[in-house]
């Protein structure tokens, strides 16, 4: 049989070396991913890593980038309604061509990111951001100019309110802090010219404060949208990506563990395939000596550990929001037992109980599940079936808040009783599993 | 598709809240300012803020409808006590003060209104109320606050109907996330289990790797090449998934009753040994066919028995015997070295308990150990067929 050529490569034994980082952005980010890893039990390479770096990212993130075209649609439709309201006025202004400019560069800067945003994808670089905002200072001077001698901005400003929507779709592209900044920078700019432009009296002022509202609220509730979406596709992706552990054997080594296992293998390889061709002279240096105690130890731990762990562990420590507020206590690994309904309900019924994950005393965890023992009253044990005692505290969401999902999820574990007890809730699950599961 | 429709209507529900509460905020900031309204239609209409904000915070919580009612009657109760409050010629600062409330706050929600026709319908209708009393009001249908009103009703519906699309297109993308991660976290556990289930192959690579912690002092650098090579070949076959043949050793050749992917024989157990100084025979003949594991506990064990010979028996051969009949199969190891006193050296220290006895009791054997000062050591292993 023959063994296809070894393609490993000639470095240093044991961990591949990376280079510095070169800025302080980089090191933050390389810090924050290893950080992660730790975290959340998932390989650096694996689709469900990247795609949750993916959906953190600011920019046309996960399904983000819909929401940005109906984005655009919006300010389309408020930039059409500004240019009918301003043609209708045109005979009251008094420089209307100054505006008309305004709304030229208005529309060029559109179609021009409309473009960009084709050609490139959608993503919308920091400087390209920076040109954008500049162009639209620009809208806003020249609306300003042309509007400045009629001393009434809440009647006259049209291409001026335009660059307030179109803050709207890049809320999608940049982080929310830049955004921000722009519209605080384009209200205050605003409060400024009516201060200056308009004599500020009774008559002007509610006008005046209906203007800024225009301006200012919807890109503002914009940023906020966007930044629920988020959390919705995170907290999504995170549940789906947790579910694929109901489908786990009743013990599993964990995808971290394997591509540890993997590495170190590869590293050990690497090792002695140096010492072998004497690219390592004999004896080892300091270096490869300590590389390969290292990898011993390790691997000593990776063979040793692993085993005994259930899909529940796995899924708690996998989850960052499970992880964060659900603590199990399950001291015999009863919970490899369950099958898969009750596996899917288990999980469905503390996604329920976690809510957003906040309790009233912090650092205590919202909701705590406990499995067994068996055999305690009420809780028989055959030849063939057992029934885990399953109990849920949760301070999570009030009982009255927990819909139907909960309840329906909580059936599926098995028969189960509930009771509140100084405003935690306690429910005592029957879960009837096979002895000698197959999975 | 539950869990994230869930979320998708908390997400509306909180857009809805911060659309009417700002507009609201911003709308009684407006009317204050404009100092028109007199005291009694103000208080009125300052109170029917005060319930839609009310309204607003409890679609926190509540669903029902009756909070979108009574959030349109307070909405529509301050529009219409602001209007008539006031004379002719103030109405149209009023009803610009106005702008928000009638174009924000009352269009915000349609946003929780899904799958509900009667609270569409009457969101609708308290819409078309506002728009025709800021018509009344201002007396021009094309006047600022009319468009503005009709402009944030657009965009408030266009919005709604654009999330609550977003986020069931997301839902797919995510689903798909979810098949690939599944199909790989079963690959990699499978990968996981090939590769713990490598426990033989493991062995010898640790061990080696624990003479090179010591920089490979003790052991001769043509024999600390080889051992090296041959556990780097094994390792690159683990990581290709290969299954090499098993290899024949004097007579006798064990292979496994199962295909696993690394075979581990006696000749490589010989040959690792032979490497490091302890010159290894065999005798016996014949074949056995063991289950995998407890081919890997009977190896493992010899390979210790045969480890400590090479440490402490102070010789350069050992013999190991190996008979077997149809229950079990036996493996004897001798040699002629100093031997110990039983009871003065502890089985514990030479590890025999743990690495050895343990083992092999794992899978239903034993082991037995013979040994008195100056007459040599033998141990018996046993393990079942």
């Amino acid at each position: 049989m023959s063994i296809p050529e070894d393609t490993i490569s000639r470095g240093l034994p044991g961990e591949t070396v990376q280079p510095a980082p070169r800025t302080r952005r980089e090191a933050r980010e390389r810090y924050r991913g290893s950080e992660r890893r730790q975290v959340r039990g998932l390989p650096m390479t694996s689709t469900g890593a990247r795609s949750l770096r993916q959906a953190a990212k600011p920019g046309a993130s996960l399904g983000a980038g819909y929401l940005g075209l109906g984005a655009a649609v919006v300010s389309a439709i408020a930039a059409i309604g500004g240019i009918v309201l301003f043609l209708a006025r045109w005979g009251e202004l008094s420089n209307p061509w100054l505006s008309a400019g305004a709304w030229g560069l208005f529309a060029v800067a559109a179609i021009g990111v409309g473009l960009s945003l084709l050609t490139y994808g959608e993503r919308l670089t920091g400087p390209a951001f920076g040109l954008v905002c500049v162009v639209l200072a620009c809208v806003v001077t020249l609306d300003f100019a042309g509007i400045w001698h009629g001393h009434d901005i809440a009647h006259t400003a049209s291409a001026s309110v335009a660059a307030g929507f179109a803050l709207l779709p890049i809320a999608t592209l940049r982080p929310a802090r830049e955004v921000a900044a722009a519209v605080a920078v384009l209200g205050l700019a605003f409060v400024g010219m009516a201060v200056v432009s308009t004599p500020i009296s009774s008559d002007t002022l509610p006008g005046i404060v209906s203007l800024l509202g225009i301006v200012v609220v919807p890109p503002a509730i914009a940023i906020h949208v966007v930044h629920r979406f988020r959390q919705v596709v995170q907290r999504e992706l995170d549940r789906v990506l947790v579910q694929s552990n109901v489908q786990a054997p009743q013990f599993a080594v964990g995808m971290l563990a394997s591509d540890e296992l993997a590495r170190l293998d590869l590293a050990a390889e690497k090792l002695l395939d140096a010492v072998a061709n004497g690219s390592d002279p004999l004896p080892l240096s300091g270096a490869s000596a300590s590389v390969a105690a290292s990898l011993a130890t390790e691997l000593r731990l990776h063979l040793i550990e692993g085993r005994r762990e259930t899909w529940l562990y796995h899924a708690i420590t996998e989850s960052e929001h499970l992880g964060r507020s659900v603590s199990v206590a399950d001291p015999t690994s009863l919970a490899g037992h369950l099958s898969r309904t009750q596996r899917d309900g288990l999980l469905q019924a503390l996604w329920q109980m976690v809510g957003d994950g906040r309790t009233a005393q912090p650092g205590s965890p919202v909701v705590s599940v406990t499995l067994g023992p068996v055999g305690t009253d009420g809780h028989p044990v055959t030849d063939e079936t057992m029934d885990v005692p399953i109990v849920f505290e949760s301070r999570g969401v009030p009982r009255r808040r927990l819909g139907p999902t909960a309840w329906s999820a909580l059936q599926r574990i098995g028969p189960y009783t509930d009771t509140v007890r100084d405003g935690v809730l306690h429910v005592t699950a029957h879960c009837v599993v096979d002895r000698h599961p197959s999975m | 598709m539950d869990f994230i429709a869930q979320e998708r209507d908390r997400l509306l529900r909180s857009t809805t809240r911060a659309v009417g509460i700002v507009c609201v905020a911003l709308s009684l900031v407006a009317v204050l300012s404009a100092l028109a309204v007199p005291l009694g239609p103000l208080l009125g209409a300052v109170a029917c803020m005060l319930v839609m904000v009310g309204g607003f915070l409890a679609t926190a919580w509540s669903t029902s409808t009756w909070w979108t009612v009574l959030t349109l009657a307070a909405g529509v109760g301050a529009l219409a006590l602001l209007f008539l409050g006031v004379d002719e010629g103030t109405r149209p600062v009023v009803a610009s003060a106005a702008v928000p409330l009638a174009s924000g706050a009352l269009s915000a929600p349609l946003m929780t209104q899904r799958g509900r026709p009667v609270g569409i319908g009457l969101t609708i209708a308290a819409g078309v109320g506002a728009v025709v009393a800021v018509v009344w009001a201002t007396g021009n249908v094309l006047s600022g606050p009319v468009t503005g009103v009709l402009l944030g009703w657009g965009l408030v519906a266009v919005s709604t109907v654009w999330i609550s699309r977003s986020i069931p297109r997301v839902a797919r993308r995510i689903y798909s996330i979810g098949t690939a991660h599944r199909a790989e976290r079963q690959a990699s556990e499978t990968e996981a289990q090939r590769r713990q289930g490598a426990r033989l192959l493991h062995d010898t690579v640790l061990a080696t790797l624990t003479l090179l912690a010591h920089s490979g002092v003790g052991v001769s650098e043509q024999a600390m090449r080889e051992q090296a090579a041959e556990d780097a070949r094994l390792l690159r076959h683990l990581r290709l998934g290969a299954t090499p043949q098993p290899q024949q050793s004097g007579d006798y050749s064990l292979t496994r009753e199962e295909e696993s992917p690394l075979g581990q024989t006696l000749e490589s157990v010989k040959q690792r040994f032979g490497r490091m100084g302890l010159e290894v025979s065999w005798h016996g003949t014949g074949q056995v066919l063991l289950p995998s594991n407890v081919l890997d506990a009977f190896l493992l064990a010899l390979g210790e028995c045969l480890e400590n010979v090479r440490r402490h028996a102070g010789v350069g051969e050992a013999h190991v015997t190996i008979v077997h009949d149809n229950e079990t199969v036996r493996a004897m190891v001798t040699d002629s070295g100093v031997g110990f006193d039983l009871d003065a050296v502890s089985a514990e220290r030479l590890g025999f308990k743990e690495s050895v006895v343990n083992r092999l009791r794992e899978v239903g054997g034993d082991a037995k150990l013979f040994s008195a000062p100056g007459s040599g050591t033998t141990v018996v292993l046993e393990a079942p067929r």
